[in-house]
């Protein structure tokens, strides 16, 4: 030691002296990348091959002949998706770009009023703009038969698009606010300066900065309502999409060849939408990394001509149908009709709390188990394959991201071939349901975290192992603490997608341990509106309560950092 | 010698960074490793420190052969150009850090810890959070981290480029200072030549990748090996303490 001067310091003999000791801990270092990897393969990429494979099965051999059938026999139904999802994308984009804009150049608690309708939007369950479609515009209408005394037939394929259209909206509008808050204003005030009206600047700065967003939203949009069954089920009447008919043959259990043959044909487009995403994200740029102003984009929609009158009719159409769509849900828990008039009653609810509390209990269970989990496994996956680069690591970043464009059918139907027999028996589980809500969320997460990952500087990780920590030390003393943010945000984002979720686990709940919005869907199909209203009314509300926790814990932690 | 680097090479796909480069420092001396930037230094001071493994070369430590060891295993503590602090932790908690890897108890790496601290004049901002201190604050905070563990050899890369010029002044003296009083053996990595002329016992010039010189200040100065060696000092004159020292630096 080349110590000359100071006091001399006990030192007592630890575990992590033992010549064993740190062996282990690398061995531990390389399970845990080991397991990672594993369960990716496991849950993404196998149920995929399963689903590959059964598709190619004709009684005696490898043959396209299930294609074919499906291709004859499903033409009406490939052509029904095909038109209802690209007329969705434009409508959907239209009335995005609307909101959006509309809120972005709100002004005060007109801003606020729209962000909050656009976040209430974000954590609702599925089927809800669908439910309240069939109360306020259907036979027996609150608007269509009450106020306007007319009787129309609200199942084709109209509803099926606009209900897709408004309920897609709230993703897209919040990702298009997110570029048009970060725009720079330079180049707005710089357009002012040189003379140009708020109709100019609308037309020849602001949407074509917003350009590729737009691209995105299109996109994600189309590929939404090919995968989206639930809308055609519930709505649709005798107007069927292929993802309905998935869905039909799966609750019969009929023909998992079949079956899978049709997800293939859903599949394709769907994978191809997801590489030219990619390809679109990287041309839009980044914007997760840096934080967005709060400030909102200054241009005056009412000034901006016949176009901004236009977005600004839109946006306002949209906004109105939205507040009625909540009215109704929040309002037809509490009411029932006795002779003819509407009165408040508490039998619904008193029904929920003796029916369905305990698929609501279990639903939350479930979700926070995913959120820990899930975020847990996001933060230790974008660590190990973002930062130590490891071998394939872009292989599996592809799988990893894989599932955000996979139809729910596909990922359900997946599970159901990969897990239904031995020695991976998981049919029935409750860990079947989690696990495939865990990886479909991973895209998102994993994104959460590598953008946080990205801001712990290099130098801290190597501080610890200069100072004596190894591999593990890293992870628990940098690399965790240093995305906490990032944990809160991935727990909220889990806690709320697993609750509303509706894809694959459908057809993965055991039918003894529902969930909430199965028993919704189920509820709504029964025709019991009242009661899918409310347990709508109850999902939405334990999401917020659960977010606005999270929200309380991050700004308090934040004011004691600053402070 | 104490510290000997023998041949080391290390590339970057085609890009040779490192090329065989041999070193020796004595215990208790300061060798700066000086040049242009992206000349390789920082790579070096990754091959010592041991997050990078040489291609070829070895680097042997107080007699032992410490080039496959990983960075936790070798006596070796470094001062990051970006510090590298850990910002949820408290400035003590910080400089306690390494003290728990070598076994020692909590009390005892507290009292260790806040040791180094006063060492470094910084004893009153114990509990404080990293990011309430000033950049030179923070220098000596990772300064006290290094030095705490009481590492066979110290590195410092560029530690004091993110100060302003009066602050690096006073840092250069308090490290020569602390370096003497506790004869620690130091590499320090610069390519300020006025730094290196003032700080160091031994300077070693790098010119891509490769060892141009490696001489004291002062035989430096008076017999540059080369005409570009002699270009990048670009000194014209300096004025000696009576010690030996470098005093004052007159440049063209
Ligand atoms: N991880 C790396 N991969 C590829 N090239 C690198 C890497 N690290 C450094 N280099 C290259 O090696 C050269 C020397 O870098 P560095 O040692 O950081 O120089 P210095 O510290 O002297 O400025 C630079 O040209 C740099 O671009
Ligand atoms: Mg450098």
């Amino acid at each position: 030691m080349s110590k000359a001067a100071g006091p001399d310091f006990p030192l007592r003999k630890r575990a992590s002296h033992d010549a064993l000791f740190p062996a282990v801990r690398q061995l531990a270092d390389q399970l845990i990348l080991l397991a990672l990897l594993a369960s990716i393969c496991l849950f993404i990429l196998y149920p995929m091959v399963c689903i590959l494979w059964r598709s190619l099965q004709d009684g005696d051999g490898v043959s396209f002949a299930m294609y074919a059938h499906v291709w004859r026999k499903y033409r009406q139904s490939l052509y029904n998706s095909m038109l209802t999802a690209t007329c969705t994308a434009l409508l959907c984009t239209a009335f995005s770009v609307a909101a959006a804009l509309l809120t972005a150049t709100g002004k005060g608690w007109l801003r606020v009023l729209g962000m909050g309708l656009l976040l209430i939007t974000m954590v609702s369950p599925p089927f809800v703009s669908s439910l309240a479609y069939i109360q306020l515009y259907g036979r027996r209408g609150w608007i269509t038969y009450r106020v306007l005394g007319l009787s129309l037939d609200p199942y084709n394929c109209w509803g099926v698009i606009l209900m897709q259209s408004l309920s897609f909206v709230p993703v897209n509008a919040l990702f298009l606010m997110g570029m048009l808050t970060k725009m720079d204003q330079g180049s707005l005030l710089a357009a002012r300066d040189l003379g140009a009206r708020p109709k100019h600047i609308l037309r020849d700065v602001v949407l074509p900065l917003i350009r590729p967003g737009i691209l995105v939203c299109l996109l994600l949009s189309f590929v939404r309502s090919l995968a989206d069954f639930g809308t055609p089920v519930i709505i649709g009447g005798r107007f069927s999409t292929i993802a309905s008919d998935i869905y039909m043959q799966l609750m019969g259990f009929s023909d998992l060849e079949k079956a899978s043959a049709m997800n293939m044909t859903l599949l394709l487009p769907s994978v191809a939408a997801f590489f030219l995403y990619r390809y679109l994200m990287v041309k839009t740029g980044s914007t997760s990394g840096e934080r967005s102003q709060q400030r909102g984009l200054w241009l005056p929609l009412h000034r901006c001509g016949a176009l901004g009158g236009i977005l600004a009719g839109g946006g306002i159409f949209f906004f109105l149908v939205l507040v009625l769509q909540y009215i109704c849900i929040f309002a037809s828990g509490f009411i029932k009709r006795v002779k003819g008039v509407s009165v408040f009653t508490l039998d619904h609810l008193e029904r929920l709390m003796r029916y369905n509390a305990d698929t609501l209990v279990r639903s939350m269970v479930y979700a926070l188990i995913v959120a820990l989990a899930g975020t847990f496994f996001a933060m230790l996956f974008s660590y190990y394959v973002y930062r130590r680069k490891v071998r394939f690591g872009s292989f599996f970043d592809c799988l990893a991201t894989l599932p955000y464009m996979l139809p729910g059918t596909c990922f359900g139907i997946g599970y159901i071939l990969a897990f239904n027999h031995p020695p991976l028996k998981l049919t029935g589980t409750a860990l079947i349901v989690i696990a495939n809500m865990l990886f479909k969320q991973l895209p998102t997460t994993t994104k959460i975290c590598t953008a946080a990952l990205a801001q712990i500087p290099d130098a801290q990780e190597k501080a610890v192992r200069d100072l004596g920590g190894d591999k593990l030390t890293v992870i628990k003393d940098v690399i965790l603490p240093g995305m906490r943010p990032a944990f809160l945000s991935c727990f909220a984002y889990n806690f709320s997608s697993s609750m509303t979720t509706s894809g694959a686990v459908l057809f993965l709940i055991d039918p003894g341990n529902q969930l909430a919005v199965f028993r919704l869907f189920d509820a709504v199909n029964k025709g019991e509106y009242s009661m899918a209203a409310l347990i709508a009314t109850f999902i939405i509300l334990i999401v917020v309560v659960v977010e606005g926790l999270v929200y309380l814990l991050a700004s308090r932690k934040e004011k004691a950092h600053v402070s | 010698m104490y510290l000997e680097l023998h041949q080391l090479n290390k590339r970057f796909g085609e890009k040779e960074v490192v090329k065989d480069l041999s070193l020796e420092l004595a215990q208790r001396d300061l060798l700066c490793i000086l040049g242009a930037s992206g000349c390789g230094k920082t790579t070096t001071l990754n091959l010592i420190g041991g997050f990078l493994a040489p291609d070829s070369g070895s680097i042997l430590l107080d007699g032992q052969d410490v080039t496959a060891l990983p960075p936790e295993r070798r006596p070796v503590a470094t001062v990051f150009q970006s510090y590298g602090l850990f910002p949820h932790m408290t400035v003590l908690q910080n400089v306690a850090y390494g003290l728990k890897f070598q076994g020692m108890d909590r009390a005892a790496a507290r009292k260790k810890g806040l040791y180094y601290l006063e060492l470094v004049g910084l004893a009153d901002r114990a509990g404080s959070r990293i990011h309430a201190l000033s950049g030179g604050q923070q220098q000596r905070v990772a300064l006290a981290r290094a030095l705490a563990v009481e590492p066979k050899l110290c590195l410092l890369d560029e530690p004091f480029s993110n100060l302003d010029a009066a602050l690096r002044t006073k840092m250069r003296h308090e490290l020569k200072r602390f370096q003497e009083e506790l004869g620690i053996t130091m590499v320090f990595v610069t390519h300020d030549q006025e730094e290196a002329l003032i700080l160091a016992d031994r300077i070693a010039v790098m010119e891509e990748g490769a060892l141009a010189q490696l001489a004291p200040p002062e035989e430096l100065y008076q017999n540059p090996a080369s005409p570009s060696v002699a270009r990048f000092l670009g000194v014209d004159e300096l004025v000696w303490r009576e010690d030996g020292t470098v005093l004052k630096i007159i440049k063209q």
